[in-house]
């Protein structure tokens, strides 16, 4: 057909149907930099920095209303809320360490019996907030990433799982719907909801209606060259896979129980490449292409580079930066935390998806 | 291109045979029709083209089948693929994806075909299917035709010589049909592909028609043939084929305009004896009682801050027959839900019978009003057809189980079960368990489900959708109906 090549860069050319994304795999690298700086401190300030940050990503890279995927199940500042509280509130219940008393409770209470201290109040809301930023974080993602973007991120060796687990997201919506319509049409047949046997009309219908949809479903699929069982399937990917795994297994032990970091860091790097061949061998047994890739962009490059930095900072010690900022500890009184603007200055490298958008 | 030697299948567990020795020649480039009642194995025969049967439903197999010189038994579905696009009958069911592009596109990434060539493969696909401006649309935003031709496109996708569709229209409005089937039209007559194409709707393939398959179900010979051959042979055929049988027209006419041009002459030659004249048949209805059935005042609803109902007033006496008609979307499924209580109007009245209904649970309105969705599969779930009857009896008070036995109550105002089967032709499936039974069965016991408390008006959501003619004629007349049919012609429901 002539002309096609035509037609195919007008349509990726045009405004309404392309919108500039991040890669999935930014995303994740974001996320897991986002992970580090709330896990490795506990320094409010800080923490306070991150949470601010992922609060205007989440904002200012949320779809618009409508268009997001999936709707949260909750708004991730109500759970940031609820969390920090129970986290205050249990903190402050069974840690009877501190100097500020606020409050006293009979000690014959078990557990909760003492005295109630602001500096474990403190340590309480600091972890619920850690809990929270990480939720939030999610959230960002799972609002970004449609879900299929992100299936798309597994191995190639587990397309076939990957395409099921993508189907199963769609499922619950389906089902949600149908469970709907088998109750308006129970009802109608004068069923009244008022014993555990009810149900049976409701359950019935909804398990062998899916049966029924995940059997056509899979007979569609097979009959368009869909096949995830193949004949003749290699075992050497598996073994591969099997051995890296214990060879990284034995490095870790090695390193942690054993004190044997040469041997154990040789292990570790032979069980990464045995792993990833296999993973690559395996996948070499799934032969599939992808339609329209998800392009990398340099905007990806400076979201990745943020969260690189920030990653590098809380974790290794790199010159010229002083750390000790980081290790903030309320107890046994509490002190006013200290902040250096280095690494405040490097954090904000996690605000990086609201800027280049 | 596809030949059937001797076949003959049985599914596993089963007592008869499938198929039984079919024996069939098709030639390449054929726009071939299958028909049958249900139930005779019209899904089974286009199954065995690609293979699915028996890769995917086991079963014993004895004889050959050939396709494009590929046995599909020993050849997988997955080399079938490449050969065969199939199309299956729900068009919710059949997609892995939820975007028009990236379903189409699915068939060839397993085909790990690539990247440049799949894009001229999707681009033409859609060309094909008239699918451009929908390309980026979430599959579940399409209209039910425009999705049944995303399903086409996605079977095209690999671009097989043959296309086999099962029911594809079975599950769509009267207008969406039309576009998928005019859509097959179109690729059997400018591409050459060979389609073949398990259909109720005959009327509006049939003359486009180069073959009829009819598989019976009593037993006799498989018909495979030029179209008027077959249907003049069988009872099965769409009203104007019947028509033209009961008139003797000869050739049989297949299109409005061939029927036209015979009943011209026919009505002439009536005239000249004498015969013809006056009014059709017109349905007059005498307003002898002093209330409507139903009747609604004012009614309104707003949903999702869309007014769906804007002050509907209507009236409709008892014998009434009333179809409903309207846009995809335009809110009949809504009203027929007002009026029995599943959904709720903010303003307005609805009186059955004089009293006021609005406001009383769905169960107590359910017992003068019957309603029937549109998916009967919603309503089934007991062991057999009987019991699904006496369930809803049961429901109402009016019947009750002891020791495994159904007993209607005394002084019960409802039919006898098994008279109400024995009207719907379901006497023989009394003891069948529901969800085994074919489509059109299937509807037949959801309104018998529904009818057993004898409803002095009865609601149908598009109760023909999938119903064969055959079937469709089966459907009793309750005594007092408000139907509803989209677009409705109400010829179909008598």
């Amino acid at each position: 057909m002539t002309g096609t090549d035509e037609v195919a860069t007008e349509v990726r050319a045009s405004p309404t149907t392309v919108r500039q994304a991040l890669h999935p795999g930014t995303w994740v690298i974001w996320l897991v930099g986002v992970a580090i700086a709330l896990t490795t401190t506990r320094n409010p300030w800080y923490l306070a920095l991150v949470l601010l940050l992922v609060a205007l990503v989440l904002k200012v890279c949320s779809p618009p209303a409508g268009e997001a995927s999936r709707d949260p199940v909750i708004s991730p500042w109500r759970f940031g809320l609820i969390v920090v509280a129970t986290s205050t509130l249990f903190n402050v219940l069974m840690v009877h360490v501190g100097d500020t008393v606020l409050f006293n409770l009979p000690a014959w209470l078990p557990l909760i019996g003492g005295p109630l201290t602001l500096e474990a109040a403190v340590y309480g809301a600091l972890n619920g907030l850690v809990l929270a930023g990480i939720f939030a974080a999610f959230a960002v993602f799972n609002r970004t990433v449609p879900v299929r973007a992100a299936l798309r991120l597994a191995p190639r060796a587990y397309y076939p799982v990957a395409v099921v687990m993508s189907i199963a997201v769609t499922f619950v919506p389906a089902t949600q719907q149908q469970f709907q319509q088998i109750r308006e049409a129970q009802a109608v047949r004068g069923l009244r909801m008022n014993t555990m046997r009810s149900w049976l009309p409701l359950v019935v219908p909804l398990l062998e209606g899916s049966l029924e949809r995940s059997f056509q479903l899979a007979e569609a699929m097979m009959a368009r060259g869909f096949a995830s069982a193949e004949e003749n399937v290699n075992r050497r990917p598996q073994v591969l896979l099997l051995a890296g795994l214990g060879s990284w297994l034995a490095g870790w032990l090695l390193r942690l129980v054993w004190r044997q970091p040469l041997l154990g860091d040789l292990l570790l790097i032979a069980g990464t490449g045995a792993l990833g061949l296999g993973l690559w061998l395996a996948g070499r047994q799934h032969p599939h292409t992808v339609y329209r890739p998800t392009p990398w962009h340099w905007q990806d490059g400076v979201v990745i580079a943020g969260a690189a930095l920030v990653g590098a900072i809380y974790l290794f010690p790199l010159p010229g930066i002083d750390r000790s900022s980081l290790f903030y500890y309320p107890y046994p009184a509490l002190t006013w935390p200290a902040a250096s603007a280095l690494i405040v200055a490097g954090t904000l490298g996690l605000g990086a998806p609201a800027v280049v958008r | 291109m596809i030949h059937f030697d001797h076949l003959t299948y049985t599914y596993p567990g089963a007592q008869q045979p499938a198929l039984n020795d079919v024996s069939l020649d098709l030639p390449e480039g054929e726009l071939i029709l299958v028909i049958g009642p249900s139930g005779s194995g019209k899904s089974t025969l286009l199954r065995c083209i690609n293979g699915l049967v028996p890769h995917f439903s086991g079963g014993a197999l004895a004889g050959q089948v050939r396709v494009e010189g590929l046995d599909p038994v020993v050849a997988t579905p997955k080399v079938l693929s490449r050969y065969v696009g199939f199309v299956f009958q729900d068009p919710e069911a059949q997609f892995v994806t939820d975007l028009v592009e990236d379903e189409i596109a699915f068939a060839l990434e397993n085909a790990a075909m690539a990247p440049q060539e799949m894009r001229v493969r999707v681009e033409e696909t859609l060309d094909l299917l008239d699918l451009e401006p929908l390309r980026n649309r979430p599959l579940k935003t399409l209209s039910g035709g425009e999705r049944q031709r995303v399903a086409i496109a996605a079977a095209l996708a690999l671009r097989p010589r043959i296309l086999v569709l099962d029911e594809p229209t079975s599950q769509l409005d009267p207008k969406s049909a039309e576009d998928v089937l005019n859509a097959l039209v179109r690729l059997n007559s400018d591409l050459g592909l060979t389609v073949l194409l398990a259909e109720h709707r005959m009327e509006r393939v049939l003359p486009f028609v180069d073959r009829v398959i009819y598989l019976p179900d009593d037993g006799s010979p498989i018909l495979s043939d030029e179209p008027r051959r077959v249907l003049n042979q069988i009872e099965l055929g769409p009203p104007l084929v019947k028509l033209g049988k009961s008139l003797g027209w000869q050739p049989l006419p297949l299109t409005i305009k061939e029927g036209i041009r015979f009943s011209r002459t026919w009505l002439a030659n009536e005239k000249a004896q004498g015969k013809a004249g006056g009014d059709p048949v017109a349905r007059r209805i005498v307003h002898r009682k002093t209330h409507p059935a139903v009747q609604a005042q004012k009614l309104s609803l707003n949903y999702g801050g869309r007014k769906v109902l804007r002050n509907v007033d209507f009236a409709v006496w008892p014998g009434e027959i009333v179809a409903l008609m309207g846009r995809n979307g335009a809110g009949k499924t809504t009203l027929l839900k007002c009026l029995i209580g599943l959904a709720r109007p903010q303003a307005g009245s609805i009186m059955l019978d004089g009293e006021a209904i609005l406001g009383k649970d769905v169960a107590s309105i359910a017992r003068d009003m019957g309603y029937l969705p549109q998916d009967p599969n919603t309503l089934l779930f007991a062991e057999s057809v009987r019991d699904e009857l006496f369930t809803t009896l049961h429901n109402h008070g009016a019947a009750s189980k002891t020791g495994g036995e159904w007993r209607l109550a005394a002084g019960a105002a409802a039919v006898e079960p098994d008279t109400l089967l024995r009207r719907l032709r379901l006497e023989h499936k009394a003891a069948a368990y529901p969800r085994d039974l074919s489509v059109g069965e299937r509807q037949r016991v959801a309104l018998a489900a529904i009818t057993v408390t004898q409803p002095r008006v009865l609601l149908l959501d598009e109760p023909t959708r999938g119903l064969d003619y055959v079937a469709k004629e089966g459907v009793d007349r309750p005594p007092q109906t408000v139907a509803r049919r989209r677009h409705g012609r109400c010829t179909g429901y008598t």
